[in-house]
């Protein structure tokens, strides 16, 4: 039985072609990466998934809902997402914005009760901020921010959710903290999560640690390869969608294996105008 | 988000603080009333009813401070709580409940029904339905373009304004300059001179519909402010939410405008206030902008009907008293930790 279930997606933004027929499901306590380009039809995507975007053909079906016969309520009881920014207009408290991811079970009318408190506290405590409850959201640091989004889509209570470049701008301790807390997250309450990511050595961060780890490399509104990390994330698979050479390391510690990929060189430098950032 | 500790005595401040000040209202006046008259005309009314030499103590009282305290508390409140809302929902600190062009609509509204009748119930309609003609005509305008709706919204709400004070222009250009001018004018700088019981009923039902609906999805709001996007991905039916509270603003703003012409300031500054003393939650803020609103406007038209021989202009007094206020509350809070 699979969580999340995409078929022959596709989706255009006017003239527009953005996604190309995607095809894909996402089992239970499972990671999904997804990698690709910049503009590639990731955030498109998980847009979809959230009901943000009507495809124009294909299916969607969360938990066997299918997506569009679905309220945004119901939506947001089966989907949480952590955006990759937040808008910081006006200055709310972490417990405020932890409590927002219980909207989706209180009634047009009314407002969360006691029992969404304490679950809104029990969710930051999940990810070690209890101490932050009463600090203002705006003044926290990326990494901090990043971590009240999760303990918000862990207040939401959903059987999956959406990470769109969740460690984006953060240092390497914040980056870690952030991808071992996404892991803790699947372990501990099974939830399954979509994760839209430039960095491969998550995925493969994943996969050492024994997480059920699969990749797909999307390109052009297609996924050019489904798969483990190691069979999708190659310098053969790069050199087709990056257009970079990429070396492949491996570290054995004891009974686990590091892997990491790193680009080193353009593919054909003076064919490619506009070459990715790196 | 106030501690349990922290939100009782706000609640009591906020219930205590408006009766205290109508109160207050009542016994202060041009006419010389003792403090000693007026409790027994409040609490001994058959006595001053019955005696035709003391009618008109009483009706002074009871028809004329009395509901004109009550009707600047729902003008005020109103105005205030639409303004809350309206920066929540356009994500924008600086909108206030004119935004949407209500209180120009309502203007060139009063300014036709000021050339065209003579009669009052006639303005107070035709400033209530250019109010929301107005309103309607802004999200129409916004509707143009899809992607971006409460960005539109805004433009939207800017030109509908504009058109809208370019018309009132042209009815005071045609308007008879001995009569009507000023008239239209006076109007539009606000007062609460004509206020009885008859004008706080026409104005009450339209208030009570627009802020019970804007209280009822107050957390929505909070959710709203985070911004189109993550507000969908929370379970908020946004486009409904957004229709429900742009029609609650703005037949509350309209029901306030119409019997007190046009006020500025208050929809802007209070809800602000408010931030600054007890945060963003609107479920705190908006209940708290509503009595903080109303007291702000009893207070403004105190000073507005006692401080000079004739009456000042509301809508002058509220930037004038309005701002030193602000800036006061800011330094005392030092931004009350929270921008």
């Amino acid at each position: 039985m699979s969580v999340l279930q995409v078929e022959k997606l596709t989706f255009a933004y006017g003239e527009n072609q953005v996604l190309r027929g995607i095809d894909f499901q996402v089992g239970p306590g499972e990671i999904f990466c997804i990698f690709g380009t910049n503009g590639c039809g990731k955030t498109t995507l998980l847009d979809c998934i959230l009901g943000l975007n009507t495809p124009d053909c294909g299916r969607i079906a969360i938990n066997r809902n299918p997506a569009k016969a679905l309220s945004p309520a119901m939506t947001a009881r089966q989907v949480a997402y952590v955006s990759q920014k937040s808008d910081r207009t006006f200055p709310y408290t972490v417990l405020e914005i932890v409590l927002m991811g219980r909207t989706a079970y209180t009634g047009l009318f009314s407002s969360p009760g006691k029992a969404d408190v304490e679950m809104a506290e029990a969710a930051l405590e999940s990810v070690g901020m209890q101490d932050f409850s009463r600090r203002i959201f705006t003044r926290l640091s990326g990494g901090e921010t990043q971590l009240v989004k999760i303990a918000r889509a862990l207040a939401q209570e959903t059987p999956l959710i959406l990470f769109d470049e969740p460690t984006t701008h953060l240092d390497f301790r914040h980056e870690l903290n952030i991808i071992q807390h996404i892991m803790k997250v699947v372990r501990e309450k099974g939830v399954s999560v979509v994760m839209a990511t430039h960095a491969p050595n998550h995925a493969f961060f994943f996969e050492s640690h024994g997480m059920p780890t699969r990749v797909a490399l999307m390109q052009d509104g297609r996924f050019g390869a489904i798969g483990t990390p190691s069979e999708v994330l190659t310098p053969t698979n790069m050199a087709k969608v990056f257009k970079v050479v990429t070396k492949r390391f491996n570290n054995e510690e004891g009974d686990m294996l590091h892997q990491f990929l790193m680009p080193v060189d353009f593919c054909e430098p003076h064919e490619d105008p506009n070459p990715p950032q790196p | 988000m106030p501690t349990r500790k922290q939100s009782v005595p706000t609640a009591a401040l906020g219930i205590l603080m408006p009766i205290l000040l109508i109160g207050l209202s009542l016994f202060i006046g041009r006419y010389d009333l003792a403090p000693g008259d007026i409790l027994s005309i409040l609490f001994q009314p058959g006595h001053w009813m019955s005696d035709p030499d003391r009618a008109i103590e009483y009706s002074l009282v009871h028809e004329i401070r009395l509901p004109r305290a009550l009707l600047a508390f729902m003008v005020g409140g109103a105005l205030s709580v639409s303004g809350g809302a309206l920066q929540g929902l356009f994500r924008n600190p600086l909108v206030d409940s004119g935004m949407l062009g209500v209180s120009t609509g309502a203007g060139f509204g009063a300014c036709l029904g000021i050339v065209l009748f003579q009669n009052a119930f006639m303005v107070y309609a035709l400033a209530f339905c250019f109010g929301l003609l107005a309103v309607v005509l802004s999200y129409l305008a916004g509707r143009i373009y899809d992607t971006a709706p409460t960005v539109t919204l805004v433009l939207g709400g800017v030109v509908i304004s504009s058109i809208f004070s370019a018309l009132i222009s042209f009815m005071k250009f045609v308007a008879d300059p001995m009569e009507k001018l000023p008239t239209i004018t006076f109007w539009l700088m606000g007062s609460l001179s004509r206020a009885n019981f008859q004008e706080m009923f026409v104005a009450l039902i339209p208030i009570l519909l627009g802020v019970a609906g804007i209280m009822l999805v107050r957390w929505r709001i909070n959710v709203l402010s985070l911004g189109e996007r993550e507000a969908r991905a929370l379970g908020v039916d946004t486009r409904l939410c957004r229709i429900l509270l742009i029609a609650c603003t703005s037949v509350a703003t309209a029901g306030a405008v119409c019997v007190s012409g046009t006020i500025g300031w208050i929809g802007l500054i209070i809800p602000h206030m408010v931030r600054l003393l007890v945060g963003n939650d609107n479920r705190v803020l908006l209940p708290l902008s509503l009595s903080f609103g109303g007291c702000f406007l009893i207070l403004i038209d105190l000073i507005a009907r006692s401080i000079a021989d004739t009456e000042i202009p509301i809508g002058v007094l509220t930037a004038l008293v309005g701002g030193p206020f602000f800036i006061v509350i800011l330094k005392r809070t030092k931004g009350g930790g929270s921008w």
